[in-house]
């Protein structure tokens, strides 16, 4: 078992790692969009990933979590990745962070 | 894992053939429009105008329209389609009774092969209204939204019935009043009753979506909804039971103000847009949406009775009426909403295996930008030349318009097939 210390290492990791996974459409990172709300390592093999998508209807919202999954399992590849796409919160422009309005242009 | 619109998607093999057909379809349009301009300039009951009006709306507008409404079933119903092999059905006897339809009008055949190929759109047509009524009957989520969809649908319905008793009417004569009135009938009901709902209705979803606004007045939309079915359904009642009364520029108001509350709500997505930067789909979309207003006053104009135009410059009005609908609304709006779904539908077949594991391109990469800026910018300068022709009846004028949009074809087509035959640039790396 992991000590707290490097449980949020880990995390911070994971965080970084998501900023590369990109939305196609808007071309912007899932974490400046704020689409990921929570990441929380067990300390052992899990991640829960606690995300969700700028529209319900996302055409390739599955591909989105798809590419969470892969790029931390590319990283970590014993770690088990678990994505729960939660829409509750609904997103909002709110979320964006100072860095994902400015690569929107806002 | 749920709420996903593409746990539902239909393969690609029911919706790409549409976009194929389509696109080779308004090439064809603007071939044909290119050798007929003087059918421009002149009375709009002719047969090379019919054949270009029913490849432009049923070869090219609708059969997109089914393609692209296989794949939004299950974005706005949450449900998968009903069946797709009833769609491939559909689309195989959908795509050979556009054809035979334009080369009936196209031929002037209109009491001996009329009658068939109307009975086999109409039956084309019934397979894909089964289709979308089993499918939206299963949805387990209902919107005010998919009120369009089903509507448009029955509209669509209507539309081809009243195009059936038309076609039966040329063979045994048996209605009492002239066709021209049950062509008007026909026309509004596709025009207002497929087109519109059906735009707005896609157009709700899509345009928020792809410049990421939230937080919409969804009010907007159920007037738009409203007003436009009850000023077509009074519309239609009039010319059926009165045979067009002074009534009838009232009707056009009401589907006017319903068309104000749509443009009001785009305005408000435009506004409150996290995506400053429009790309060529949205231009084109933009364009579309911007030109809802000509018609609306070309029509109302046309329908008051005291004005007493001189009938050339009726007829002018009346041919720009229909023209700017189908190829400035209908086709603008095609022309860019189709950047924003078959590069996606391709892109998921291609890389979605791919994802997270490999650098993967992004879908917009699977066309040429280049190409699509310049068909949107010979659409843009097509326009002023299409109109003023109409307008002046000078048929040069309309031949330069019409040159230019045959570049916007080829273009179109060009990055259509691009997108479509693209070959994966990971799988020989691997």
């Amino acid at each position: 078992m992991k000590t707290s210390e490097e449980i949020k290492a880990i995390e911070s990791q994971i965080w970084n790692i998501l900023k590369f996974v990109i939305d196609p459409e808007v071309e912007v990172n899932i974490v400046d969009m704020g689409l990921i709300y929570r990441v929380e390592y067990d300390g052992d093999k899990t991640v829960h990933i606690e995300m969700t998508l700028s529209t319900p209807a996302c055409p390739i919202g599955d591909a989105i979590v798809l590419n969470v999954q892969e790029a931390i399992k590319n990283k970590f590849p014993d770690f088990e990745v678990d994505v729960n796409l939660v829409f509750d919160p609904p997103w909002s422009p709110d979320m964006v962070s100072e860095e994902g309005k400015v690569l929107l242009g806002l | 894992m749920q709420g996903l619109a593409t746990d539902n998607a239909p393969s690609p093999g029911v919706v790409v053939p549409h976009f194929i057909f389509a696109s080779i379809s308004f090439f064809v349009v603007v071939v044909l429009m290119l050798l007929s301009a003087s059918s421009f300039t002149g009375y709009f009951f002719e047969p090379h105008l019919l054949a270009i009006t029913h490849a432009a709306v049923l070869g090219f507008g609708t059969m997109i329209i089914f393609g692209a409404l296989y794949q939004l079933i299950p974005v706005i119903f949450e449900t998968a389609l009903y069946s797709e092999k009833l769609a491939k059905v559909t689309f195989w006897t959908f795509g050979i009774a556009v054809v035979m339809m334009v080369y009936t009008f196209w031929n002037n055949q209109f009491s001996t092969l009329l009658v068939y190929s109307a009975s086999l759109t109409f039956i084309a047509l019934m397979m894909f209204l089964f289709n979308i009524v089993a499918s939206t009957r299963r949805a387990t989520k209902k919107t005010f939204l998919s009120n369009f969809i089903t509507f448009a649908t029955y509209w669509l319905g209507l539309t081809a019935l009243i195009a059936l008793i038309i076609a039966l009417n040329y063979k045994f004569n048996f209605l009492n009043q002239s066709h021209l009135l049950y062509l008007k009938m026909h026309a509004h009901m596709g025009m207002a009753g497929w087109f519109l709902l059906l735009v707005m209705g896609a157009a709700a979803t899509l345009i928020p979506m792809f410049l990421v606004s939230h937080q919409m007045n969804e009010n907007k939309l159920k007037y738009a909804f409203y007003f436009v079915n009850a000023g077509l359904f009074l519309l239609e009642s009039d010319w059926l039971f009165l045979h067009g009364s002074v009534m009838l520029p009232v009707w056009g108001l009401m589907i006017g103000a319903g068309i104000f509350f749509f443009l009001s709500y785009v305005r408000e997505s435009y506004k409150k847009r996290l995506r400053k930067n429009l790309d060529v789909g949205m231009k084109h979309t933009m364009i579309a949406v911007l030109f809802m207003i000509l018609p609306v006053f070309l029509g109302i104009i046309a329908s008051i009775s005291g004005l007493n135009f001189d009938q050339k410059i009726y007829w002018r009005i009346i041919m720009l009426y229909g023209f700017s609908i189908i190829f400035f609304f209908i086709t603008s709006i095609i022309l860019g909403q189709t950047y924003k779904t078959i590069p996606f539908i391709i892109w998921l077949v291609k890389y979605k295996s791919f994802v997270g594991k490999t650098k993967t391109p992004l879908p917009k990469d699977l066309y040429s930008e280049k190409i699509a800026d310049i068909q949107l910018y010979s659409y843009i300068a097509s326009i002023p030349f299409l109109l003023g022709g109409i307008l002046a009846g000078s048929e040069i004028t309309f031949n330069i318009g019409a040159a230019l949009l045959l570049i916007t074809a080829i273009l179109y087509n060009m990055n259509v097939f691009k997108i479509v035959f693209h070959k994966s640039r990971i799988e020989t790396k691997l």
